[in-house]
């Protein structure tokens, strides 16, 4: 099967490929189905591309690789959702904003990540109640952080 | 009463100020509706990210 998009052009993707939200995203309740690119072949980042919106893709990257301490709770109700036990493989994925033309200013949405059954390819997003994750989470503030030391040492 | 296990508690009356609780079985998921907006309303605004944009 292909779809037409208008970040990434024609897109090859087979019905095994296919990650299902049966809820959708907040906001995008209509958009249930997504194949995910890897935004190079080397990058950490992905991308989300709906099905249903050809002109509706979300940045994603795993949390961990920024903010290790980050493990949200599941709300309940998630598990059965996803047909999720305590051993299923689940993959957690936070969704990036950057404002155009300025990647420095890049963050993460902490407070509603996606929640994946890897081998059902079942996903959902959830809300997280912590007031340490906020839907703006900074990804660069800890690297502009180092550099500044970096210079103050030098 | 909202349904048969939910209930809306009235915890304290100061004034003009009244704090409510909500008490509900485990698995009912309360949150309040501002994080909801807030995840919604982020989400509309990560579909401006453009691919020229990502860091390599």
């Amino acid at each position: 099967m292909t779809i037409e998009t208008p970040r990434f052009g024609t897109i090859e993707f087979e019905e095994e490929d296919v990650l299902r939200f049966p809820e959708g995203l907040l906001g995008f309740e209509e958009c249930k189905r997504y194949v995910v690119l890897r935004h190079g072949e080397e990058s950490p980042f992905f991308w989300l591309q709906s099905l249903e919106r050809a002109e509706i893709a979300f940045l994603v990257a795993d949390p961990a690789s920024f903010q290790p301490e980050y493990a949200p709770e599941m709300p309940p109700g998630v598990a059965q959702l996803l047909r999720l036990t305590e051993e299923t493989p689940r993959l957690v994925y936070a969704i990036l904003s950057i404002p155009p033309g300025k990647p420095e200013l890049m963050t993460a949405n902490l407070a509603g990540p996606i929640v994946v059954n890897v081998a059902e390819r079942l996903a959902c997003q959830v809300v997280v109640e912590d007031d340490r994750w906020s839907v703006k989470h900074p990804i660069f503030e800890e690297v502009g952080g180092t550099d500044q030391n970096a210079s103050t040492a030098a | 009463m909202i349904g048969d296990d939910i209930e809306i508690v009235v915890l304290d009356i100061r004034g003009e100020q009244v704090r409510i609780g909500i008490r509900a079985p485990k698995d009912v998921p309360i949150l309040r509706q501002e994080i909801y907006a807030q995840v919604q309303q982020q989400n509309v605004e990560a579909t401006e990210t453009r691919p020229e944009d990502v860091p390599e």
